[in-house]
């Protein structure tokens, strides 16, 4: 393992620092409070090459290395404060875009790629059912063949990007006598007749991603339009979450980054009983931790990435880096806004937003209690 | 021990153990898909332990029932992917 990074990596992670600094924070504090996802910021982050980093030039992208990739990612987290808006654009890459790129035909990938790579489209990725989370397969959503077209019957909910989205990557049952491998991946677009969405979902963070339900009521899915083989569906899900898994949480590094500085900066010039408040124990012992923490965890996201671009599977360490670095990211949020006392906990210190962002980072891609099983059955346990 | 002992073998004490910690053996055509004993946890500890033990690249694509529904099925697929 080598994370010797080039000048020019290191280069292009402080210009999306810039960027994001420049460009994504404005008016964050008003579409925090009114949970308002800002397209035109979508597209500046195309623009700038966010989404379209990791795929190959054919389809808008910019054809670099994974570690370069997150390297950006990084770059992104720390100088954007719109968690949201981070949050959505990994979604569409990790769990959209890749899937497209791993599975699709060349049909597929020409059609779709460039339009979401440059941001004329929005991608969501629709799994998640009112019945079945965690236990992911246990999906009712049916597709059946009919002719030309495959007939979508169900419910999706938690569907990031959903009220927003052009197109939805969809997991359905096409054998339901085969379990997990009776599933099957659909492309759909959104004019596709019987796809309704619902009205917006509201949560506690993360307001600036857009989340709805979407429902199929004999939804009609051209043949053309199927993701890999019939019954692959578990394969492109697993393929596409281990991705989501690896790669995601990069900008919570930046996040963790930008809060370890902060606090080391306001720990010096805070002064409490004739001091710094650095000087106390209490808190320089918490900064300390926090910095453990980023580093150890930045070391979890390298492997990670070195490992899916040397071996391609990762799914143990996939699942090791969504746990550590949404724990990690939980635990510095809640020490910063601690070490800001009475101003961490308001909303113009912006402490609080983040720590409100944080927390479904310990539930997304898999909640940390799956990420343990996932880990304790690699063991063989 | 032969292709299909390892995979009988792996298949016994790794994955079916979740589902049947009794079970001793596996018959050839038994549907390992169909009964549960491979969810969508065990492909992927499954997959990983045919390519490293074997020392085979197995693509997405196929990662399909064909080939891994039966112990008979899934000793084909390998005994194929070697010979290639």
């Amino acid at each position: 393992m080598d994370f010797d990074f080039t000048t020019e990596q290191i280069e292009l992670r402080q210009n999306t620092i810039k960027f994001a600094q420049k460009e994504l924070n404005k008016d964050i504090l008003y579409r925090d409070k009114e949970s308002s996802f800002s397209k035109d910021l979508w597209e500046k982050c195309a623009k700038f090459g966010i989404l379209g980093l990791p795929f190959p030039n054919e389809f808008g992208g910019a054809d670099s290395d994974i570690l370069t990739t997150l390297l950006v990612m990084e770059g992104l987290g720390y100088g954007c404060k719109d968690a949201g808006l981070v949050f959505s654009l990994n979604g569409q890459m990790w769990t959209v875009q890749m899937p497209i790129f791993n599975f699709g035909t060349s049909k597929q990938k020409s059609k779709y790629l460039p339009k979401l790579c440059s941001g004329e489209w929005i991608g969501a990725n629709g799994m998640t059912e009112p019945g079945s989370g965690s236990d992911s397969f246990a999906l009712s959503t049916s597709a059946k063949l009919k002719g030309d077209y495959y007939i979508l019957n169900g419910t999706k909910t938690f569907i990031t990007n959903a009220p927003v989205a052009d197109l939805f990557i969809v997991f359905a049952t096409t054998d339901k006598t085969k379990g997990f491998m009776g599933v099957t991946a659909f492309l759909v677009e959104k004019e596709s007749p019987g796809l309704k969405i619902s009205k917006e979902i509201e949560k506690m963070g993360l307001k600036t991603s857009p989340m709805a339900e979407v429902i199929f009521e004999n939804c009609n899915v051209p043949v053309e339009n199927r993701l890999s083989k019939e019954g692959n569906g578990a394969t492109v899900f697993n393929d596409s979450i281990e991705w989501e898994r690896s790669c995601m949480l990069a900008s919570d590094i930046g996040v963790m980054e930008r809060q370890l500085e902060r606090c080391i900066k306001y720990a010096k010039e805070r002064r409490q009983f004739n001091q710094p408040i650095g000087k106390f124990q209490a808190i320089s012992h918490k900064i300390a931790d926090m910095k453990v923490r980023l580093e150890t965890a930045r070391l979890i996201l390298y492997k990670v990435a070195w490992l899916k671009k040397t071996q391609d599977r990762a799914g143990m360490e996939a699942a090791i880096a969504k746990l550590y670095l949404s724990e990690s990211l939980v635990k510095s949020c809640l020490d910063a806004i601690q070490i800001h006392g009475g101003y961490g906990y308001t909303t113009e210190y912006e402490l609080e937003r983040d720590l409100r962002d944080s927390i479904g980072s310990t539930l997304y891609s898999g909640t940390s209690e799956i990420q343990k099983n996932i880990i304790a059955k690699y063991l063989g346990l | 021990m032969n292709l299909n002992d390892e995979l009988e073998k792996f298949l016994l004490t790794e994955i079916a153990i979740d589902f049947d910690p009794d079970k001793k053996s596996l018959s050839p055509d038994e549907n390992l898909i169909s009964s549960g004993i491979i969810d969508s946890m065990g492909i992927l500890k499954l997959t990983a332990f045919m390519e490293k033990k074997f020392g085979i690249k197995i693509g997405n694509e196929e990662i399909i029932p064909e080939n891994f529904q039966t112990l008979n099925a899934l000793t084909e697929f390998v005994e194929k992917k070697i010979k290639k």
